[in-house]
C-alpha cells in the first residue's frame, strides 16, 4: 500500500530530490523552449538563424517576423499559461485538501466560458467604437471578466463574518457552473454556424492567437498570481491537517484562503482568457510531482510551474507540427497525452489517491 | 502565568453548548475536563484554543487570546485534535515537522526525531502517514504537538498542551504511555489541559478535574474532591460507585449496573 514512488526514501532525500527536480525541470523548460523556437510551419529554424547570426549575416524580414512576432510570443504565452494552470491546480488541491480538485471546481472555467460565448455571439451587436477599441481582445477580455466575476461572487457567497467556508465554495461553485452552463446554452442556441465553430475551438484551447499584446496583457497578472502562490507553501502544508489545526500551528488561515483564491482567479482567469479551455495540466502535473518528490508544497509549487510550462510548450509544438500547416487545438493534445498517462498512473499505483 | 477561561458561552445556532463556564488551569498540572457526551467538553477546549467563536474571555499566560496572532499563539501552545487528519501522503517525520514553523523548536532539526521516539514510533519515520493505523496516526500527531512546544518552559513562560481525547483510539498500554508523556510535560513546568473520557485514567493522572454537565460547570477540584459517587452519578445520570483501593488512595470508578436501569428517565 505504500504506493508513493519514493515512500522508502528518507525524508531528507525526498526534500533533496524535490530541490534537484527544480534544476532538472528548469533544464527541461529551456530545452522545450529551444524546441518550440526551432520547429514551426515554415522552414525557418532556430539553428539556421543562429548560424546566420554567428557568421555576421543579417536575418531576413521573414525570419525576423517568424522568430520575434510569431514563435517568441507563442513561447512566452505557452510558458505563462502552462505555469498558471499547473500552479492553480496545486493551490486548489491544497485548498480543498483533495488531489482531484482543479480551478474548474470553483466555476472559473464555466464563468470564463460564458464570458467567451457572450463575446463571440453578442460581440457583433456591440457598438462599433467598442469593438474597435478592443479589437481581437474582446473575447479574452470578457472571458477574463467572466472568470473573475464568478470567483468573486463565489467568495462573497461563501464568506460569513470574515470566514470563508471551503465546503460552501464547492457547492456554490457547482451551482454557479451549472448556471453559467445554462446561460451559455441559451447563447449557443441563438448562435450562427460560424459562431458555433469559434465557440467550439475556443473551448478546445489554443495558443494560436498569441502575440505580444496578449502576452503583455495576461503576463503581469499571471506572474503576480504565481508569485503570490509560491508564498503559500507552508500554509498549504498546514492546511492538509484541516483548517483548525492549520490555525493551531500558527497559520493565518483566512489570509491563506484569500490569497489562494485571488491567486487562482488571477492565474487561471488570465490563462483561460488568452488560451481557452486547456484541460488536464492542472491535475496531471501536481499528481506526477507528488509521486516523484512528495507532497511538500514548498517545493511542489515551483516544480509545478516549471513542469506545467514545459509540458504546455511541448503540447503546443505537437499541436502545430503534427498536421502542419494546419494546427490542432492544444486542448486536444493535452487531453490525448494527459488522459492515458493519468489512467496509466492510476492503474499502476492503485490506492494512491486518498480522498 | 496560567490559562484562564472566564464566563465562556458558546452557541451553535439556537443551541447553547456552553453557558457561562469558567476554568483556570495552572502550569505544572494536568487539568482534565470530563463529562458525558454533549456536555461541552470539546466545545470548551475549542473556545480555549480560539478555534470556536465564543462570548467571554480566554487568557493565555496573561494575554487575551483574541488579541494574539496565530503564530504568537502557536509559539505558546499546541493543540492535539480529536481525529488525526492529513490530506496528502506526507511521511511520518514530515508530518511531525509540520508543527515546527512557529513553535519553540523551529531551528532544532533533531526535535522531530526525538518527539517521535518519545511516542515510541522512531522506526516509523519514513513510512507514509496514510499507512498507519488509527492509534499510530494519533500518536504521530501527539509527536507533532510535542515538537511544537518542545520545551515546557521557554523564557520563563510555561508552554501549554491542549489535548482533545488524547487516548480515545489507543490500547491500554499506549493510553498509559500518552498520559505519562502529558504528566512529564506538566512536571517539567508546562501546562496540560486534556478532555478525557476515561474516568480512571483521569483519576490516575489529573491534578485537577473539571466536570461539565449540560453545558455548565458542575464541579472543579482535585480527583479526590470531585470524583465522588454523588457528583459523578449526577453528571453522567447513572449510578456510579467510587472506591479508593489501597495503597495510593486514588479514586476508582465502577459502574453500578443493577441500579442504572432504574434511574434512567
Amino acid at each position: 500500500m505504500t504506493a508513493i514512488a519514493d515512500g522508502n526514501l528518507a525524508p531528507q532525500d525526498r526534500a533533496v530530490q524535490a530541490r534537484k527536480l527544480h534544476w532538472v525541470l528548469t533544464t527541461a523548460l529551456g530545452l522545450t523552449a529551444l524546441l518550440s523556437l526551432q520547429i514551426g510551419a515554415t522552414d525557418v529554424t532556430l539553428m539556421h538563424m543562429l548560424a546566420k547570426v554567428l557568421v555576421g549575416e543579417v536575418l531576413s524580414p521573414l525570419e525576423r517576423v517568424v522568430l520575434f512576432d510569431i514563435r517568441l510570443p507563442r513561447l512566452a504565452m505557452g510558458t505563462l499559461v502552462g505555469a498558471a494552470l499547473a500552479v492553480s491546480g496545486v493551490v486548489m488541491q491544497g485548498l480543498f485538501r483533495n488531489p482531484l480538485a482543479d480551478p474548474g471546481i470553483v466555476g472559473i472555467s464555466a464563468g470564463a466560458g460564458l464570458g467567451a460565448i457572450l463575446a463571440i455571439v453578442l460581440g457583433a451587436h456591440l457598438p462599433i467604437w467598442l469593438t474597435d477599441l478592443t479589437g481581437d481582445h474582446l473575447t479574452p477580455l470578457i472571458a477574463f471578466l467572466g472568470g473573475w466575476g464568478t470567483i468573486l461572487l463565489l467568495y462573497r457567497v461563501s464568506t460569513r463574518h470574515g470566514r470563508t467556508s471551503v465546503a460552501t465554495m464547492l457547492l456554490a461553485g457547482i451551482a454557479l457552473a451549472a448556471l453559467a452552463g445554462a446561460l451559455s446554452g441559451i447563447l449557443v442556441f441563438v448562435a450562427n454556424d460560424q459562431q458555433l465553430r469559434d465557440l467550439t475551438f475556443w473551448g478546445l484551447g489554443s495558443l494560436a492567437g498569441a502575440n505580444w499584446a496578449k502576452v503583455f496583457a495576461a503576463g503581469p497578472m499571471i506572474l503576480l498570481s504565481i508569485a503570490a502562490a509560491l508564498t503559500l507553501g507552508r500554509g498549504l502544508n498546514g492546511l492538509a491537517m484541516g483548517e483548525a489545526t492549520a490555525a493551531h500551528i500558527g497559520i493565518d488561515v483566512q489570509k491563506l484562503k484569500s490569497i489562494t483564491i485571488l491567486a487562482v482567479a488571477g492565474a487561471t482567469g488570465a490563462a483561460v482568457a488568452v488560451s481557452g479551455g486547456i484541460g488536464f495540466v492542472g491535475i496531471v502535473v501536481p499528481h506526477l510531482l507528488r509521486l516523484a518528490s512528495g507532497p511538500d508544497h514548498r517545493t511542489l509549487l515551483l516544480n509545478a510551474a516549471l513542469l506545467g510550462a514545459s509540458l504546455l510548450i511541448l503540447a503546443d509544438v505537437i499541436a502545430r507540427s503534427i498536421i502542419a500547416p494546419a494546427e490542432l487545438p492544444i486542448g486536444i493534445v493535452t487531453a490525448v497525452l494527459g488522459a492515458p498517462v493519468f489512467l496509466w498512473i492510476l492503474l499502476k499505483r492503485r490506492g494512491v489517491v486518498d480522498l | 502565568m496560567s490559562v484562564v477561561a472566564e464566563d465562556i458561552t458558546v452557541s451553535y445556532g439556537q443551541h447553547r453548548a456552553l453557558r457561562g463556564v469558567s476554568l483556570k488551569a495552572q502550569p505544572g498540572q494536568v487539568t482534565a475536563i470530563v463529562g458525558p457526551n454533549g456536555s461541552g467538553k470539546s466545545t470548551l477546549l475549542g473556545a480555549m484554543t480560539g478555534s470556536l467563536p465564543y462570548l467571554g474571555e480566554v487568557r493565555l499566560n496573561g494575554q487575551d487570546i483574541r488579541s494574539m496572532k496565530p503564530w504568537a499563539l502557536a509559539a505558546q501552545r499546541a493543540v492535539l485534535p480529536q481525529t488525526a487528519r492529513l490530506a496528502f501522503p506526507f511521511t511520518v517525520i514530515e508530518t511531525v515537522r509540520l508543527g515546527l514553523q512557529f513553535g519553540t523548536a523551529g531551528d532544532r532539526p533533531e526535535v522531530p526525531s526525538q518527539a517521535l521516539a518519545k511516542v515510541g514510533l522512531a522506526h516509523y519515520a519514513n513510512r507514509s502517514f496514510h499507512d498507519l493505523s488509527g492509534g499510530e496516526a494519533q500518536r504521530v500527531m501527539l509527536a507533532r504537538v510535542l515538537a511544537q512546544v518542545w520545551a515546557p518552559v521557554e523564557n520563563g513562560q510555561p508552554r501549554w498542551l491542549f489535548l482533545d481525547e488524547p487516548v480515545s483510539s489507543l490500547d491500554i498500554g499506549h493510553q498509559l504511555q500518552v498520559m505519562e508523556i502529558a504528566r512529564d510535560f506538566a512536571q517539567s513546568g508546562g501546562g496540560v489541559i486534556a478532555v478525557m473520557h476515561d474516568l480512571n485514567l483521569t483519576a490516575l493522572y489529573a491534578d485537577r478535574v473539571a466536570i461539565l454537565s449540560k453545558g455548565e460547570m458542575l464541579a472543579v477540584g482535585t480527583p479526590n474532591e470531585v470524583l465522588t459517587d454523588a457528583t459523578l452519578s449526577a453528571a453522567y445520570e447513572c449510578q456510579l460507585r467510587v472506591s479508593h483501593p489501597p495503597p495510593a488512595d486514588i479514586p476508582f470508578i465502577l459502574p453500578h449496573a443493577a441500579v442504572t436501569q432504574n434511574t434512567r428517565p
